[in-house]
């Protein structure tokens, strides 16, 4: 357990130093002050109510989910993987004491508390946003339940990562992987918009999962069909990345 | 003397049918051992098995007992290493590299990091950024890395690549001083003849992925004046033998 706190201490230190990471956080804030300012706009212009001030938050999280946070978890990857795999750095992770599996599952466990991070960032953002420019009456169930869709949206996300980790282990710079993710997260999603009945059952499609938990009567059998879909994805991603991973040679 | 490292039927064969071919070799405690070989020999290719950074056909390695394929984490405990040019990660000062090594020892603190930067002479550059180094300042720190956690087998694949002169015998002076003080056992790969000759106290010769011969250098040099000479020698040999049996 030592050496892979050691392995996850390392890939966390990496990740901060790296800019790329500090310009994830800006645009999710970018985002948030935009959809302000034009919730605001529409509010004093038209006269529209926009939005109250728990819905923000999940406009700014339906907006950042499709755009920003899939690219940001592409870059984290293509940078933990495809990054340390083209400049050789990766020799001089991989002839320490301390197995493959564990720099891959440290490398993984980081990105996901990147996601995760930037996640928290948005809702507390976004609630401070919310309640100070759409003040208008919020219950405690109310927020518990956007919590909850944030948390909610970190699985999708985690599931999306590890398939473009997937992706930086079988093609070989981070160029192509880049693009290739951006190519298949499009094909996947534009699938999903001509056959609706399928959309479901797509890694895409269940970007959209955490709109489940904002139902009044959660629909539970809807939800743990989702989370076992994401699970199934996961565990093949997961499974097929650190294979391709371990059978690399430097 | 104890066997540190064991290499059996090691065997690797690229698509372009280069490679290395059935090494067979044993390195005992405290012996400087100097892998000799032109380029595209085989030499990194064993040493990258040797590291695990890549996997034998067939064959193993084994450190103090234990496999390099089956049990990487105990058989590199106690293992230091430089493979090719040191790339250290360019967003990290010299220092920040040396501490993400040091968290899987726990008995390597600052204090060592410290140390080895001096001993490798650019302790004055440890919060510089290695994107800033030379050649041979990128070498150093690898060499740093390598030393860090006080290895008992320190693997070095050209070490003295991109080092000026001034840098060669320093390092040069430091294995000597390991190897004699703290027993550290030394697998050295390079094709600077001079080099293995001052350093190393028994030599292998790696040639077209065979390995021809191994001796100790006193022995080498007790027979032909210089190991050059004996290089040349074993390589001709190898020539005609090859040549006879249609290879």
């Amino acid at each position: 357990m030592a050496v892979f706190r050691a392995a996850l201490v390392n890939e966390l230190e990496k990740l901060w130093k790296k800019r790329k990471v500090l310009l994830a956080v800006v645009l999710s804030f970018a985002v948030i002050v935009i959809g302000q300012l034009l919730i605001v706009g529409i509010r004093s212009g038209w006269g529209i109510r926009g939005t109250g001030s728990l819905e923000f938050p999940i406009l700014v999280l339906t907006v950042v989910n499709n755009t920003i946070l899939p690219l940001f978890a592409a870059l984290l990857a293509i940078d933990c993987f495809s990054g340390e795999f083209s400049n050789n750095t990766a020799r001089f992770l991989l002839t320490r004491p301390v197995s493959r599996f564990k720099i891959f599952t440290a490398k993984v466990a980081a990105i996901a508390v990147f996601i995760a991070v930037n996640l928290v960032l948005l809702l507390l953002l976004s609630s401070v946003a919310g309640f100070l420019f759409n003040a208008n009456s919020a219950s405690l169930i109310s927020y518990i339940k956007t919590i909850l869709t944030y948390v909610a949206s970190f699985f999708p996300l985690f599931v999306i990562a590890l398939g473009i980790i997937l992706l930086a282990n079988t093609l070989k710079s981070g160029t192509s992987v880049f693009f290739a993710s951006v190519l298949l997260f499009l094909v996947l999603r534009g699938i999903g918009f001509v056959f609706p009945q399928f959309a479901g059952i797509l890694p895409t499609g269940l970007l959209d999962w955490h709109h489940l938990w904002l139902a009044n009567t959660l629909p539970l059998a809807k939800i743990t069909r989702g989370f076992l879909l994401l699970l199934g994805y996961a565990i093949i991603f997961f499974t097929a990345g650190y294979y391709f991973f371990e059978q690399k040679e430097f | 003397m104890e066997k540190v490292i064991e290499i059996s039927d090691l065997t690797k064969i690229y698509p372009n049918s280069r490679g290395i071919r059935n090494i067979n070799l044993d390195i005992h405690a405290g012996e400087i051992f100097g892998f000799l070989g032109p380029n595209g020999a085989g030499k990194t290719t064993a040493m990258k098995i040797m590291t695990g950074l890549i996997k034998p056909d067939h064959g193993d390695v084994k450190i103090f007992g234990r496999s390099v394929t089956e049990e990487y984490e105990q058989a590199m405990a106690e293992v230091g290493c430089l493979i090719e040019i040191a790339q250290a990660y360019p967003f990290l000062t010299a220092y920040e590299n040396l501490k993400q090594q040091a968290r899987y020892y726990p008995d390597v603190d600052s204090r060592r990091i410290d140390e080895v930067l001096e001993l490798t002479g650019i302790l004055k550059y440890k919060d510089e950024k290695p994107k800033k180094f030379s050649l041979g300042m990128k070498q150093r720190l690898g060499l740093a890395a390598a030393m860090l956690s006080r290895p008992k087998v320190l693997i070095l694949d050209e070490p003295f690549n991109g080092l000026d002169v001034e840098g060669m015998i320093e390092i040069r002076k430091l294995i000597l001083h390991l190897a004699k003080n703290e027993q550290t056992t030394f697998f050295i790969s390079s094709h600077l003849i001079h080099d293995v000759e001052l350093t190393c106290n028994r030599i292998g010769i790696i040639f077209d992925g065979r390995l021809l011969s191994v001796d100790t250098t006193q022995n080498i040099l007790n027979n032909y004046p210089t190991l050059e000479d004996y290089f040349v020698s074993e390589v001709e040999r190898y020539g005609r033998i090859s040549s006879s049996s249609g290879q």
